[in-house]
């Protein structure tokens, strides 16, 4: 089943353009633990979920590109152009002539319906390539301007028209020292809406990777194309193809429709975050070797302690104790050091990968009251490796990760909001106050639902 | 080169060669158009590369599916010309063509006619490209294939339940429920392409029926193209040679086969005797022992030998089998009979039944002892013990 990119504004171009690559370098990377055949499948799978094809063999990229301004659409087209391995289609991308200024409630009220339905044909003749439809990916920053508002209404558009297809929205999380000054408005209102009409929110936060990018990678001067293919990196060994069930040779269907019924039946609880483990890069892999039980290790520290990196995790934090009542773990203050998960899902990739000891993630201390390790912890294990990794391992989890940045966020929009500052820039456009205060309790709801986990 | 002399109703006659080359050209899998079967007869360079083509695809030893392996026309050609010439193909001007590509096309028509005279080339060719799917059903006895399935969730009976589990499983089958969709609308999307295969197969087949039909006009239309050739001196055939070396072997395995079992047998008779000597000399319970012994011996080796033949019986018992439909009492080539299987399946089940009760009586056995041991307890077994 085939998964249809919709890339949305600078950031979601950039990014998705280093998915597809990680996707397609990935599934051509030559292997030498697994068999020809089963190599094959692989590439397969993955080039049906991912790329349509054409009668010269140029696979072409599912996705669709929209940008109020050409300059990146035409970088992102021709970068893959270029790279002679894959490409976007010749008429996959809607951009106008002009940029609009920042404004979310410009891109939201206006851009949206006034090209509704321009962007609905293009995703229409993408879908219609596909033999059967998965879902949609929407690739967006959340705290952009016009970016983020056309995201939002794009979002609900396509809640609209295929309501039965699974939508996920992979959202940048804004650096915390930002520089638009309405960022935090913006993420408010992109994130209640999405909320709304989407049905699982990946985040992916730029602090977390720029570090990686930073301590792990040795990356000097770290550009923005780095930060992105280390996002790129962390989706595909989420979305790379797995064995339908544990003893089975068939790659798995609908990895999107699996992981959103494993992760996020719940409808408070959308937000979900990955980890992955090994974080070095492909250069420095020839000088390590990894076990399962180290790289589980770490990654369940990474998790309880809400570590983003594999380096410098907080081996004090510890599971609370099962003896204590439910009371005492509820803590909306800055004392909330536990990660609680509600429900995980590892995704294993790599040799001997049968032999890994999963223990440590079936703790139910680990985990909510009302959702037992055996429904609440999922994993897949693949033994083709991902790209030159020997052994790794993705974690995308549904857990408290989130509650103090959002808490954050929140907090300072609604001071601003408390004064009226640049409301005017919104309801200017048609994003009313009444608005605001529905996005505001919406988001508090989220806050405190995670929180009485 | 094969004449059949029949005379042709000329009431037919004025459209009947081109209906029979238009059945031929879409019988044959990416066959050339009936223009290139025409243009050939006057030998017409432009028809030359599509009759190499269709030579290589016919004679290449496995079905060249995928483009990127596609060979060279140079390399096509030496393939065509090498495997004509050992199927003992007689005319030596075929031999002579130049290796780009780009002329005899009327020696290559000759060829192709050789070809398809000779033997079921085309019924050849339909079985290699048919749709494989629809028809086909898997034999197998792997246990791997009874799997048993992922693990019933867990229902508390008692405490409170928390609401918020509840809205989870709600959700679960939402989305359940919406992946079901899209699984249907897969199955429905395969399901289309694979109508539309089997329809350009039928269009073949059809093709084929027609030719069938037909073929006497265009044999005799062959002649005419063959008349047209330069008269070149007759060569002696040669036939390919058949290697017997495979003979050799199996006489020897046989040999060998033999010499075995007389040796057992050598070995065998003595120790029997001795046997004898031996028991004979014991009481009447003995030989009531030896009897009981003897019998279960009889069935283990009657289990063994109902094994064996499951193993022989059941030819190929991996993998997918196709149903071929036939009339009742005509046996078929290679493969299993559906009432044999039905056959051999009913006595595996009835083996496993056998072996069943008996573990059943095991267990109750062993139940029984447990209610004798623990006299303080009341058991309630369950229904049917």
């Amino acid at each position: 089943m085939s998964i249809v990119t919709v890339q949305l504004g600078q950031c979601g171009n950039q990014i998705g353009f280093e998915v597809f690559d990680a996707l397609f370098i990935d599934s051509h990377c030559p292997q030498r633990l697994s068999s020809k055949r089963e190599n094959e499948a692989y590439q397969a799978s993955c080039k049906e979920r991912f790329f349509s094809e054409e009668e010269n063999g140029v696979p072409i990229a599912r996705a669709v590109l929209v940008d109020m301004e050409p300059k990146v659409i035409n970088q992102t087209l021709s970068k893959a152009a270029q790279s002679g391995r894959w490409k976007y289609g010749q008429h996959s991308s809607f951009c106008q002539k002009q940029g609009s200024g920042n404004n979310w409630a410009y891109g939201y009220s206006v851009h949206g319906p006034r090209h509704e339905e321009s962007i609905r044909n293009l995703i229409q003749k993408e879908v219609e390539k596909c033999d059967s439809l998965s879902g949609f990916f929407i690739i967006m920053s959340m705290a952009g301007g016009t970016g983020s508002g056309l995201g939002a209404f794009v979002t609900q558009n396509l809640q609209d028209q295929y309501s039965n297809s699974l939508k996920m929205n992979q959202i940048i999380w804004p650096y915390g020292t930002g520089e638009v000054i309405v960022q935090n408005y913006n993420s408010v209102l992109t994130l209640s809406h999405l909320y709304r009409s989407s049905d699982a929110l990946l985040v992916h936060e730029n602090d977390a990777v720029h570090k990686i990018c930073a301590k792990l990678m040795n990356i000097k001067q770290i550009s923005f194309s780095d930060i992105n293919q280390v996002l790129a990196h962390q989706l595909g060994s989420v979305f790379q193809p797995t064995y339908s069930a544990e003893g089975s040779f068939h790659y798995r269907r609908n990895p999107l429709g699996d992981l959103m019924e494993n992760l996020v039946p719940h409808p408070e609880f959308k937000m979900l975050g990955v980890r992955n483990i090994p974080q070095m890069s492909e250069n420095s892999l020839a000088y390590s070797t990894f076990t399962w039980a180290g790289l589980l290790k770490h990654l369940r520290q990474m998790l309880i302690s809400n570590a983003k990196m594999e380096e410098g995790i907080d081996w004090q934090i510890r599971p609370p104790l099962p003896g204590l009542p439910n009371l005492s773990k509820m803590s909306l203050n800055k004392e909330l050091h536990f990660n609680t998960s509600i429900a995980n899902l590892l995704i294993l990739r790599g040799k001997d990968v049968h032999s890994a000891d999963l223990e440590g993630f079936k703790d139910p201390a680990l985990y909510t009251s009302w959702l037992e390790p055996v429904n609440a912890f999922n994993v897949w294990r693949t033994q083709r490796a991902f790209s030159k990794y020997e052994k790794s391992a993705a974690l995308v989890s549904n857990s408290q990760f989130l509650v103090k940045p959002l808490d954050m966020i929140v907090g300072k929009a609604w001071n601003m909001f408390a004064s009226k500052a640049y409301v005017h820039q919104y309801t200017k456009f048609g994003i009313e106050e009444e608005d605001f205060l529905d996005s505001f309790a919406l988001l508090e709801q989220v806050v405190a639902s995670y929180c009485t986990l | 080169m094969g004449r059949r002399r029949r005379r042709v109703d000329p009431a037919d006659a004025a459209g009947a060669l081109p209906a029979a080359i238009t059945a031929l050209s879409r019988a044959l899998p990416g066959g050339p158009s009936p223009e290139t079967f025409r243009r050939a007869k006057f030998d017409r360079p432009e028809a030359a590369p599509a009759l190499w083509r269709l030579l290589f695809h016919v004679l290449s030893p496995r079905p060249a599916d995928d483009a990127a392996a596609l060979p060279t026309p140079e390399a096509q050609a030496r393939l065509v010309k090498s495997v004509l010439r050992s199927q003992g193909y007689p005319r030596r001007a075929l031999v002579q063509l130049p290796e780009d590509g780009s002329q005899g096309s009327r020696e290559l028509l000759l060829a192709l006619s050789w070809l398809l005279a000779r033997g079921p080339l085309l019924e050849r060719l339909l079985a290699q490209i048919r749709v494989r799917l629809g028809d086909e059903m898997p034999v197998c006895e792997c246990e791997v294939l009874a799997s048993p399935g992922p693990p019933a969730p867990r229902v508390e009976a008692d405490g409170c339940v928390d609401i918020r589990h509840l809205q989870w499983l709600m959700g679960k089958l939402r989305f359940r429920w919406r992946n079901l969709i899209t699984s249907q609308q897969e199955h429905c999307a395969l399901l289309g392409k694979l109508l539309r295969r089997l329809e350009s197969e039928n269009a073949r087949l059809e093709a084929a029926l027609e030719w069938r039909r037909r073929e006497l006009v265009f044999w005799q239309w062959m002649d005419t193209v063959l008349d047209a050739c330069p008269p070149e001196a007759s060569q002696p055939t040669f036939l390919p040679r058949i290697l017997e070396r495979g003979a050799g072997e199996l006489e020897l395995v046989a040999r060998e086969l033999q010499a075995l079992q007389e040796e057992l047998q050598a070995v065998v008779e003595p120790r029997r005797a001795a046997w004898e000597a031996r028991v004979g000399g014991w009481g009447p319970g003995w030989k009531a022992t030896q009897r009981a012994s003897e019998e279960a011996v009889r069935q283990e080796l009657t289990a063994l030998q109902r094994a064996w033949e499951r193993g022989g019986g059941l030819a190929q018992p991996h993998g997918p089998h196709r149903l071929v439909r036939s009339e009742a009492g005509t046996l078929g080539g290679p493969g299993l009979c559906a009432t044999e299987v039905i056959k051999a399946l009913r006595s595996r089940e009835a083996c496993l039944e056998a072996a069943l009760r008996q573990l059943q009586g095991q267990c109750r056995q062993e139940l029984a002892r447990l209610v004798g041991a623990l006299p303080g307890f009341i058991w309630i077994l369950p229904p049917g013990c």
